[in-house]
C-alpha cells in the first residue's frame, strides 16, 4: 500500500469513488497502526527507573568516569588509536559482567581482536573453580562479522533472539553488549559518500533502538584519525559524532619500543551527565589505575 | 522485523525504486511475490528476485563458494570459542623469547603486522615463517602450506634454501635423538624441495595487481586447505607510492584489511603483514611510526615492530590482544630467525633489562 | 478541567482530523483550540531570546551546533521551564519531544528538574513530569506519520505549548540514499514533514525548537574576514560563519530564529567548559550574543 500520510485525500476520493469520509476513516486507522504514539512523560518516568540498571565495569576509577558505569540503554564509546588498549578494556568488561554480575555478555568481535584465551586469563583471575569459570566463559556469546551489512544481520538476529527470550524467562536480565565496531565495516561499506553514510546512520540507529528497545548497555569501539592540527580526532566523522552516549578516549603516555612500562589513560569526551572533562590515568597504584592498566598487572 | 531496506546490501538503483514504490522495511515485503514486485516498481524479474532474496536472507546460490552457510553470523560462547581457538596452534619462528611473548609463536586466524626499518629482518622473518607453517606435526608444528605475495621483490630463493634447510636439519637431529616412530616417518617427507614445493608465490607488482590477487585468495585457499599462512611483503610498498588520492588510499585499505580479516577466520590462516616506518613531527619532535596512517594501524590483530638498539636487533610487541607488550632481542642468521646466543637466561625473563647492554648500545647508536 | 473535558469529546467525536478536509465540524473544532488560546511564551528564557522574546505563536527556532556544544542541554532547560508550575518559576505548560536519535535522557531530566524544585517530593516531579510527552520515531516516514496523529494530541492539550524536535537532521543521510540523484527525491520526505509542522504552528499557535546538527564540514571556519565591522564583532561573526544550511529551502523558510552553539575553548577555569551561543535573525541579521555553563543542574548563563 502507498503511505496514507502521502495522499491527499480529496483527490484520492475522486479517484477512487468513495465519500471522503470514508477514506478520512481509513487514513485514521492506518495511522493509529503506524504513526509511533506519544507517551507521558511521568510514565516514561517510571519506566526508565524500573529498566535502567548501571553496570559497574569492575574498575573504580573508570566507574567514576562514566558516573558509576555502563547504563543500560546507552550507547557507550571508547575511542582511541592502535594500541591504545580498547580491545583489553571490552575483554575487561566483558569478564567482570560475566564473572561479577552473572549477566550475559554478547561480544561481536568486527576486528578478530578477541582473543578467548585472554578471556579465559581474565576470568581465571576473578573466580577460582574451575565450574565457576566455565559458566563465565558460557554467558559470553561471540559473534565474528567483518563487514556492516553482516553486522546489522547479527543485530536484526540478536533483536528477534532476545525478544523470544524475554518471553521465557524472567525480566531482567541485562544483556551487554560490546561491539568492535571499528572504522573498519562502515568506512568500507561502498564507495560512495552518500551511501556510505546511510549506512553508517542505519548502524547507529539500529544500535541505538536496541539498547532502548531491549534495555541493554551498548559498548563500541571507534578508532582514531589525525586531524588538522596534528593531533587526533575520533573517526567516523561529524554524524556519528552525535551518536554515541557517551565518549571515552584512550591513550598510551609512554612511547613506543621503550622499556619502561606503558602507562594509559582514559578521558571522558561527552557524557551526559558528566558535566566536566574527567582525565585519569594509569601511573601509580593499582588503585589509580585504568582497567586495562589493572589488567596487565593481574 | 521493523528493519529498514535502507540497511540491506542491495544497489543504491534498487534501494530508491524500494522507497519510491512505498516499500519502507522488511515486512512491507513480507508477502510480496516477485513478479508483483517487479510490476510494481518496474524492475526486472532478476532484480525483484535479488531484492527479495536480499531481505529474506537466503542465500541466493550466486554466493562466493568456500563460505558456506554464512559462517560469520554465528553465534559462539566463549567457551565453544576457547576450544576451537585451542586447537587453532601457532606458528612458531625458531626464536624462543620472541615466540614466548607472542604467546607461542604468529597466531593462526589472526593479523600479525611486522613493521620495521629497511634490513631489520621483515622479510628474513615471513621467510621463516612461511617455512615453519611446514613443520609436521610430530614436531609440534602445523604441517601446512604457505602464501607468499611479494611486492617489493626482495623474496630471494636462495635464502629460503638456507632457512629451509636449516629446519629441515633440526627436525631430522630432534628425530635421532627421540627415536620416535612418527617423527622417523616424518623426516622422509621433510624436505627442502617439499618446503620450496608447498610455498605458493605470487608477485605483484602495483596496487591493483595486489587487490586483485587478494581478491582470488579466498578461492585459492578454498582449493588449498593446508595452507596455514599468507605473507604479504609489504603492504606498504605499493600504497606509499603515486598515491595522490589519500582517502582512496584509505578506503582501498580499509577494505583489504576487511578481506583479509575475514579470510583468516574463515581458512584458519595466519596473516602476516610487513610495513615500514616513516617519520611523523608533531609537537616539535619526530618520531618513527608505522607507514600508512592512523587508521591502517587498527586492521592488525598483532602489531610486532622491529627495530636497532645499536647492533642489537630488538623486536617489540607492540599490539596483542592477548599477551602484554614486551621487547626481546633477536638476532638473523645464516640459518634465519633466531635468539640471541645463548638463549638460556633469556627464556626466563621475556623483559629484557640487561644493564650491560646499554651503554654499548648508546655508544652504537652514535656511528649509526 | 470541565473545559478540558468538552474539548477532548469534541475531538473525539471528529477523530482529530482537520488537515486536508474542512468540514463544519473542524472549524468549529478549530475554533474552540483558538479561543480557549495557548499560554504564551514570552517570559521562556529571556535571557536567550533577546529581542522580542519567544512571543508569537508559531514561531520556528533552530539551534544549530556541533556535537558536545550544549544544545541538548539548552533543551531540557527550556523543557523544565515549561513543565515546572507557576508557584515554582515556570509556565506550567505542557511539551511535547520528539526525539528522533533516540537520545534523550529522562534522568538527567529528572536531576535539572529537582534541583529547581527545591523541596519536590517524588509526587511533584511526576506532576511536572505529566506535562511532558514524549514520542520517539526512527524514520522520515515515521516522522511524517506521527507529526499528521499529532493533530489529536495538539487539539485536546490546550496546555500544549512547546514542540521540540530533536533534532530534525537525523535523517538526513538516509533520505541522501533513498532518494537517489534527484535533489528534490531526497529532500521529499523532509519537505513533507515540515509542511506539515508549518500548518500545526500556524493553526495551533505551537512554537517549535528544533536541533540540527553541524553535519558538513565548512571550509575554512573560524576565519572570518568582513570589512567594515567592528574587532569586537569578529569572534561572533566567526561563529555564525560556522553555520552552514544543508536541509531544504522550507526549513530555512520555517526558521524565525537561528542559535549557533559553539564551545568556547579559551576558558579552562574550575575545570567548567563555557558555551556561546550566536543567535541570528535570518530577516533582519541581528546578531546577539549570550554565554553558559553548564553545571550538575542544568544551564546557568553567564
Amino acid at each position: 500500500f502507498q503511505l496514507p500520510a502521502r495522499v491527499h485525500v480529496p483527490g484520492l476520493s475522486s479517484a477512487l469513488g468513495r465519500s471522503p469520509n470514508t477514506l478520512v476513516a481509513v487514513r485514521r486507522v492506518l495511522l493509529a497502526q503506524y504513526s509511533p504514539f506519544p507517551s507521558n512523560g511521568a510514565d516514561v518516568y517510571e519506566e526508565v527507573l524500573g529498566s535502567t540498571a548501571i553496570l559497574s565495569t569492575g574498575n573504580k576509577n573508570l566507574d567514576k568516569l562514566l558516573d558509576s558505569g555502563l547504563y543500560t540503554g546507552e550507547l557507550t564509546e571508547f575511542v582511541g588509536a592502535p594500541g591504545s588498549g580498547k580491545t583489553q578494556v571490552c575483554l575487561s568488561l566483558a569478564v567482570n559482567i560475566s564473572c561479577e554480575l552473572k549477566q550475559k555478555v554478547v561480544y561481536v568481535d568486527s576486528t578478530g581482536g578477541l582473543s578467548a584465551s585472554r578471556l579465559l586469563e581474565l576470568i581465571q583471575s576473578q573466580v577460582d573453580s574451575a565450574e565457576q569459570q566455565t559458566d563465565a566463559l558460557q554467558r559470553i556469546e561471540v559473534v565474528r562479522v567483518f563487514d556492516v551489512y553482516g553486522m546489522l544481520d547479527v543485530l536484526q538476529d540478536l533483536r528477534t533472539s532476545f525478544t523470544q527470550q524475554v518471553g521465557e524467562r524472567e525480566r531482567g536480565v541485562k544483556m551487554y553488549f560490546p561491539l568492535g565496531v571499528g572504522v573498519w565495516p562502515i568506512v568500507l561499506g561502498s564507495q560512495v559518500k552518500g551511501e556510505r553514510m546511510a549506512i553508517m546512520m542505519q548502524l547507529a540507529r539500529a544500535l541505538k533502538t536496541m539498547a532502548r528497545e531491549l534495555g541493554v548497555a551498548v559498548v563500541v569501539t571507534n578508532g582514531v584519525v589525525q586531524d588538522m592540527g596534528g593531533g587526533v580526532k575520533p573517526a567516523l566523522g561529524r554524524s556519528w559524532s552525535y551518536v554515541p552516549n557517551a565518549r571515552v578516549l584512550l591513550q598510551r603516555e609512554a612511547e613506543m619500543g621503550s622499556l619502561q612500562e606503558t602507562k594509559r589513560s582514559a578521558t571522558v569526551l561527552k557524557s551526559s551527565r558528566q558535566v566536566t572533562e574527567l582525565h585519569i590515568t594509569g601511573s601509580g597504584t593499582l588503585e589509580n589505575q585504568t582497567a586495562t592498566d589493572a589488567l596487565d598487572n593481574t | 522485523m521493523q528493519r529498514d531496506l535502507g540497511s540491506f546490501p542491495l544497489p543504491p538503483g534498487l534501494k530508491v525504486r524500494l522507497t519510491g514504490g512505498g516499500f519502507q522495511t522488511a515486512e512491507d515485503l513480507k508477502d510480496v511475490r516477485a513478479s508483483g514486485l517487479s510490476k510494481e516498481l518496474g524492475i526486472s524479474r532478476e532484480e525483484a528476485l535479488e531484492i527479495l532474496q536480499v531481505v529474506k536472507r537466503e542465500s541466493s546460490g550466486k554466493e562466493t563458494p568456500g563460505s558456506g552457510a554464512l559462517p560469520c553470523t554465528r553465534r559462539y560462547t566463549a567457551l565453544e570459542l576457547l576450544e576451537r581457538e585451542q586447537a587453532l596452534g601457532s606458528i612458531i619462528t625458531f626464536c624462543c623469547t620472541l615466540d614466548e611473548i607472542l604467546g607461542g609463536g604468529v597466531p593462526i586466524a589472526k593479523i600479525t603486522e611486522i613493521c620495521g626499518a629497511p634490513g631489520v629482518g621483515k622479510t628474513q622473518l615471513s621467510i621463516q615463517l612461511v617455512v615453519d607453517a611446514q613443520i609436521p606435526e610430530c614436531f609440534g608444528g602445523l604441517d601446512g602450506e604457505s602464501v607468499y605475495i611479494d611486492t617489493e621483490g626482495s623474496f630471494i630463493v636462495d635464502r629460503v634454501v638456507d632457512v629451509a634447510e636449516a629446519a629441515v636439519q633440526h627436525c631430522h637431529l630432534i628425530a635421532s635423538s627421540s627415536h620416535d616412530e612418527e617423527q622417523q616417518m616424518a623426516v622422509q617427507t621433510f624436505s627442502v624441495s617439499s618446503i620450496l614445493s608447498h610455498i605458493y608465490y605470487f608477485r605483484c607488482h602495483d596496487y591493483v595487481e595486489l587487490l586483485a590477487q587478494v581478491h582470488l585468495l579466498a578461492d585459492f585457499l578454498a582449493e588449498h586447505p593446508k595452507v596455514r599462512v599468507v605473507v604479504i611483503d609489504s603492504i606498504a610498498f605499493p600504497f606509499r607510492h603515486g598515491f595522490e588520492d589519500l582517502s582512496l588510499r584509505t578506503r582501498l585499505l580499509n577494505g583489504l584489511a576487511q578481506q583479509l580479516i575475514g579470510m583468516a577466520n574463515d581458512y584458519k590462516v595466519a596473516v602476516v603483514l610487513t610495513n615500514q616506518m616513516t617519520t611523523r613531527f608533531g609537537q616539535g619532535q619526530s618520531k618513527m611510526v608505522p607507514a600508512l596512517g592512523e587508521s591502517w594501524g587498527h586492521a592488525a590483530t598483532l602489531r610486532l615492530i622491529l627495530h636497532w638498539e645499536g647492533k642489537l636487533r630488538f623486536a617489540s610487541l607492540y599490539k596483542s590482544p592477548s599477551q602484554r607488550e614486551a621487547t626481546v632481542p633477536y638476532q638473523i642468521t645464516s640459518h634465519g630467525f633466531r635468539d640471541i646466543q645463548p638463549p638460556g637466561p633469556f627464556s626466563s625473563s621475556p623483559v629484557t633489562e640487561n644493564p650491560r647492554k646499554r651503554p654499548r648500545a648508546e655508544e652504537q647508536e652514535e656511528q649509526h | 478541567m470541565g473545559g478540558d473535558g468538552v474539548q477532548g469529546a469534541a475531538c473525539e467525536l471528529h477523530g482529530g482530523y482537520s488537515g486536508d478536509n474542512r468540514g463544519g465540524g473542524d472549524r468549529f473544532k478549530g475554533l474552540l483550540a483558538r479561543l480557549k488560546g495557548r499560554s504564551s511564551l514570552k517570559n521562556l528564557e529571556p535571557r536567550l531570546f533577546t529581542e522580542e522574546g519567544l512571543a508569537s505563536h508559531g514561531d520556528a527556532v533552530e539551534f544549530y551546533g556541533p556535537e558536545g556544544t550544549g544544545k541538548s542541554e539548552m533543551l531540557y532547560h527550556l523543557v523544565v521551564s515549561c513543565i515546572l508550575p507557576e508557584l515554582a518559576g515556570g509556565l506550567q505548560v505542557e511539551v511535547l519531544f520528539i526525539d528522533t536519535d533516540y537520545h534523550f535522557d529522562m534522568l538527567r531530566l529528572v536531576t535539572i528538574l529537582e534541583r529547581r524544585l527545591p523541596q519536590g517530593t517524588e509526587d511533584t516531579v511526576k506532576g511536572c513530569l505529566s506535562r511532558l510527552y514524549l514520542v520517539q520515531c526512527g524514520g522520515s516516514t515515521q516522522l511524517l506519520l506521527l507529526l499528521h496523529s499529532l493533530e489529536a494530541l495538539v487539539c485536546s492539550h490546550p496546555a500544549l505549548c512547546l514542540l521540540i524536535v530533536d533534532s530534525i537532521s537525523a535523517f538526513y543521510w538516509m533520505d541522501r540514499l533513498s532518494g537517489g540523484e534527484s535533489i528534490n527525491q531526497q529532500e521529499a520526505s523532509l519537505c513533507r514533514c515540515i509542511e506539515h509542522l508549518e500548518k500545526l504552528l500556524s493553526e495551533y499557535h505551537l512554537v517549535l525548537v528544533a536541533t540540527t546538527q553541524a553535519l558538513m564540514h565548512v571550509p575554512g571556519s573560524g576565519v572570518y574576514k568582513s570589512d567594515g565591522v567592528s574587532a569586537a564583532w569578529l569572534p561572533l561573526l566567526s561563529t555564525a560563519a560556522q553555520y552552514k544550511p544543508y536541509l531544504c529551502k522550507s526549513w530555512q523558510r520555517l526558521v524565525k530564529h537561528r542559535l549557533v552553539f559553539s564551545k568556547c575553548n579559551n576558558n579552562a577555569r574550575d575545570n567548567k567548559l563555557d558555551f556561546t551561543i550566536v543567535s541570528l535573525h535570518p530577516k533582519s541579521s541581528v546578531v546577539s550574543k549570550c554565554a553558559f555553563t553548564v553545571t550538575d543542574g542544568g544551564i546557568q548563563f553567564l
